[in-house]
């Protein structure tokens, strides 16, 4: 369409306003590319540094680290060299054609499969090509009528819900990180980002490593005040010691159900102690009716039931404390959980499918006037 | 109030609050202290509300939207 057509055309209209005439141009919008001239792969970080006025390379250096988290630094280079055209005039104009767009949407849904096994065929498949297709077809919409208001619409609903994907996705990804023990890499990360901010405050600015840098402390600060540390085992364990000796070392979980069975344990007389750890989920701890137990929990995020009813909340800790006869068998539990639960009893009990801590009613917890008068050698 | 053309306060006072806070968790990362909710929370909000204060302070960089 040439200059006359589009003129005439939009002179034809009636319902749209028309624009005062202006005696100087509006400069063309900063536009995304890769660099041909400062390249050293496909001058993606060349042509983001340009962009955003940082030096490139401080974005190869982040590439390379984002690279050890879980190949997510690979992804995000490859992602940049699908989308974002070449400043090369002599290069031929990207062009999307039905081919190419499903091939990029298979390279994206092998990598996540790759990087998150055994998700493929769930529901996030689904909600994965849905998503899929609504940044595709806004784009399309965008690329076909690009100056309408409902194009610029368009595409900031697309560009918020692409950040907003990746905001949940690098959130999730740092709280796990943290949890896994990450969590040093993740702060210097931010730390990272903060030197960028103020080295690129005199630069012009460099605002755009705000937004990471508290995608990435938010979640660790969460972890680091639970103190959740998942590292170690995981799953649904059931341990039945049938000594005493077995004891010395304690139990520890990363995460998953922790079920300490103490009901067939002779404890000799005099105070034994067990330490129990669990970075999230459950710990129940089976013991005989006539037990004396005395226990100290400290639980990031959760609940403890002792039998003198469940206290829970954030960042607190529990004494439930007995005067104890001289001589008499007694067992101390030193509990540390960062996300769950803990529960003392006498009973087994499993969570059924959806059910929650408190819908509970099998598990008996420990009759408070009973561990009591075992502890001061009534029992 | 971006004072002189090429610099960014906001940028300076993100990062300087930023590096604060990246520090105190690489603290208790490190096991030199041990952060709880009850100074975690009150730390990233001022973190936020901090950084939010200067960009709205000092307004968009300069030369661009």
């Amino acid at each position: 369409m040439v200059a006359g057509d589009r003129a005439g055309h939009h002179g034809a209209m009636t319902d749209e306003q028309p624009t005062a005439p202006t005696s100087t141009p509006e400069p063309p919008p900063r536009r995304l590319t890769r660099s041909s001239t400062d390249s050293l792969i496909a001058g993606v970080a060349g042509g983001l540094g340009r962009h955003l006025n940082v030096d490139p390379l401080a974005i190869r250096i982040t590439f390379v680290i984002l690279s050890f988290a879980g190949g997510l630094g690979v992804l995000a280079y490859l992602a940049l060299l699908v989308f974002v055209p070449t400043d090369d005039p002599a290069a031929p104009p990207l062009r999307w054609g039905l081919a190419r767009t499903v091939g990029a949407g298979l390279l994206a849904v092998a990598a996540l499969a790759f990087l998150i096994p055994n998700w493929l065929w769930g529901p996030e498949l689904t909600v994965l090509l849905a998503a899929g297709v609504v940044v595709y077809l806004l784009v399309r919409m965008i690329r076909d009528n690009g100056t309408s208001r409902l194009s610029h619409v368009a595409a900031r609903v697309a560009i918020g819900v692409v950040l907003l994907a990746l905001a949940a996705g690098g959130f999730a990804a740092a709280a796990a990180g943290s949890a896994l023990g990450g969590g040093i890499a993740i702060a210097g990360l931010i730390i990272a980002c903060g030197i960028g901010l103020v080295g690129g405050a005199f630069r012009g600015g460099a605002r755009w490593l705000i937004a990471p840098a508290l995608v990435l402390a938010l979640p660790l600060g969460a972890v680091a005040a639970a103190d959740l540390d998942v590292r170690g085992t995981w799953g649904d364990r059931t341990f039945r010691p049938v000594d005493v000796a077995e004891l010395s070392g304690g139990y520890e979980m990363g995460a998953g159900s922790m079920k300490i069975d103490l009901r067939d344990i002779e404890l000799p007389p005099g105070r034994t102690d067990l330490r129990l750890e669990l970075g999230m989920g459950e710990i129940q701890v089976l013991v005989p009716d006539d037990m004396c137990v005395t226990t100290h929990a400290g639980v990031g995020i959760g609940a403890v039931d002792t039998g003198d009813g469940e206290q829970g909340g954030i960042d607190f800790e529990v004494d439930a404390d007995q005067r104890l006869a001289p001589g008499v068998e007694s067992l101390h539990l030193d509990v540390d959980v960062g996300v769950g639960a803990l529960q003392v009893g006498d009973s087994l009990f499993d969570f059924g499918p959806g059910e929650r801590w408190r819908d509970r009613d099998g598990f008996d917890t420990l009759q408070s006037g009973t561990s009591r008068a075992a502890c001061e050698g009534a029992a | 109030m971006t004072s002189r053309a090429g610099f960014d306060p906001a940028s300076l006072v993100a990062g300087v609050i930023l590096i604060a806070l990246g520090g105190l968790l690489l603290l208790d990362q490190a096991d030199v202290l041990e952060l709880r909710f009850a100074y975690m929370l009150p730390a990233v909000l001022a973190a936020v509300g901090g950084i939010l204060l200067a960009c709205g302070l000092t307004g968009p960089p300069r030369g661009r939207g």
